[in-house]
């Protein structure tokens, strides 16, 4: 069973179309980044697949067809900006939350704890620093333990700590089997979390795949030795190179096809040369991103 | 609908602004209807009299005519009321928790169900703390205690709760499109007690016109929820001079006003189904 299906979803603003006849299929289980340039309709998208914004045609079902707001009850998410009453605690926020999603209010104290805002628990929200803002959205989004976590942005506006606990905190809810929806502009982040990705551009999308079918090893491979002059000169005559580049302080070897870096290591070895460095080029999103975007010009 | 208040309880039970808002206005209430035995001793020590009757010995608080008395007067006090409704309203979109509740997992209707039972509750304490405060002061001053009496004219304080909930109504709808609550209050206040209260006047009472326009009158929103309780100009203690009182509330006047609070959550439904709500 699909836990969403999108189809033919079209969202136009007056005469800017900004997502335009999406087709999207997530499954259980799926760690799933909606990649894009701002602007490219991703929190729209999100936005009406949780009935916040009305789609202008198309349609959409949670887990096989379920009403729309019993599926929401089963999503925890986490959206670009923590919306919170001001004038209550994080306590009284969460209280409404478990109203709202039907679950337990048992569980906020031990929630509170793991987002390490039990200390602050009787704190009115407007007194709250941004981190501890958005880890009160988090403990929202885990409080009713929903199978599917939607994020948009998750580490817009975090500090370096905050970004790898975030996405620490991502893998571990993978690991437990859940399924993951996030939106994000950072390709870096969707190639360390997740497993399958689209693009979007201008409301279209361009692409979409496993991260590990786009990911992979290149033919290019870094080699560094205590004497560059001499790696350089040697190395031309090994007869599996296809060129060869100066980078500053290593080399970028370019091998034919049927060479892999461990020949090129014995070669190297062969000539009496001991290498400092050897590190074969694997693909990154980025990369094939922009491909993938140079090829929709 | 016990879903939808237990969401609207567990935002305000801790909302200092809201409870400071209810008790001012039961407070207002209360001294409006309840404050008339000192304006009358007052206006005997400054030696006014009636005919030669002592202002004290109006029977004001004898039961029934009290519920007509307390309903006018409290209705001078309603806009009061709104103002909670307004506040509460304008959190839900300026904090846009409105769009997080949705998010979370209510449907819109289910909004609209919270803020009206939130009003239903509001009107619903007001008029029985009118009920209250009007048994004690009948009790207190009343010539006749007789059961009969005391439980006539009851329709009097079902008119008063109609007209909290249609004009709370008409506040949310207003709050819906006035985002700000500041400028959503004004907007409450200056229509309701300044604008539709001329338009309406002019079309009723103007020398050239009333023939053509008077009949109208009775379907403008604030016009029809005021005739519920009495316009200004209708005082119930006209009776004590001798002159013939409205001492009824008429069928097409419960009819319009119901119309109004149902035109009024349709366009609340409307303008939630249309509206998106961004961050």
């Amino acid at each position: 069973m699909s836990v969403l299906k999108i189809n033919k979803l079209t969202k136009r603003f007056g005469k800017l179309t900004a997502v335009d006849q999406l087709d999207l299929t997530i499954e259980q289980g799926q760690v799933y980044g909606i990649l894009g340039p701002n602007g490219s309709g991703k929190t729209t998208t999100l936005g009406m697949i949780l009935e916040v914004v009305a789609p202008t045609s198309g349609n959409f079902e949670w887990f096989g067809g379920i009403d729309n707001v019993e599926a929401r009850q089963k999503i925890g998410s986490i959206l670009e900006t923590p919306c919170f009453y001001s004038y209550l605690t994080a306590t009284q926020n969460l209280r409404i939350v478990a109203h709202i999603k039907k679950c337990d209010t048992k569980r906020i104290d031990e929630i509170l704890k793991q987002v390490n805002l039990y200390e602050r628990r009787n704190d009115k929200f407007k007194t709250y620093s941004l981190g501890m803002k958005q880890r009160l959205s988090l403990a929202a989004a885990l409080l009713s333990d929903p199978p599917v976590l939607m994020l948009d942005e998750p580490t817009n506006g975090l500090d370096p700590e905050g970004i790898a606990e975030v996405r620490q905190l991502i893998r571990d809810i993978a690991a437990q089997g859940k399924t993951i929806i996030m939106a994000s502009h950072l390709l870096d982040e969707v190639q360390k979390v997740c497993t399958d990705f689209c693009i979007l551009r201008k409301g279209v999308k361009l692409h979409e795949g496993s991260v590990n079918d786009i990911l992979g090893e290149t033919n290019a491979v870094e080699i560094s030795a205590a004497d560059l002059d001499t790696l350089t000169e040697s190395i031309q005559g090994y007869n599996g190179l296809e060129k060869i580049e100066k980078q500053n302080g290593s080399l970028m070897a370019y091998l034919k096809e049927g060479n892999s870096s461990d020949h090129l290591n014995k070669f190297c070895f062969d000539q009496g040369i001991a290498l400092s460095k050897l590190i074969p080029q694997s693909k990154s999103l980025e990369q094939e991103f922009l491909k993938i975007l140079k090829e929709n010009d | 609908m016990i879903r939808a208040f237990t969401l609207e309880w567990l935002k305000l039970k801790h909302y200092r602004v809201f409870w400071i808002l209810f008790g001012l206005y039961l407070l207002a209430q209360l001294i409006i209807t309840n404050g008339g035995i000192f304006f009358l001793e007052w206006l005997k020590s400054k030696g006014a009299d009636f005919d030669g009757i002592d202002p004290t010995i109006l029977p004001i608080y004898d039961f029934p005519d009290i519920w007509q008395n307390s309903v006018w007067l409290a209705s001078f006090v309603k806009v009061l009321i709104s103002f909670i409704v307004i506040v509460s309203v304008n959190n839900e979109l300026s904090y846009n928790t409105l769009r997080q509740n949705i998010i979370d997992g209510i449907s819109k209707r289910e909004f609209l169900l919270s803020k009206l039972s939130l009003i239903l509750f509001l009107a619903a304490v007001c008029t029985l703390v009118l009920f209250g405060s009007g048994l004690v002061a009948g009790f207190m001053y009343s010539h006749v205690t007789d059961l009969k009496y005391i439980f006539a004219d009851f329709g009097f304080l079902l008119a008063y709760f109609l007209q909290l909930v249609v004009f709370c109504l008409f506040a949310f709808s207003l709050a819906m499109v006035i985002k700000k609550a500041g400028f959503a209050i004004v907007i409450t206040m200056l229509y309701s007690l300044v604008f539709e209260p001329i338009v309406t006047s002019i079309l009723e009472f103007a020398p050239f016109t009333r023939d053509y326009t008077a009949g109208i009158v009775k379907f403008f929103p604030i016009y029809s929820m005021e005739k519920l309780c009495g316009k200004v100009y209708e005082s119930p203690f006209a009776r004590y001079l001798f002159q013939e009182i409205k001492d009824s509330v008429y069928w097409y006047e419960w009819l319009i006003a119901i119309g109004w609070g149902a035109l009024f959550m349709l366009f609340i439904t409307w303008i939630l189904q249309k509206r998106d709500l961004k961050a």
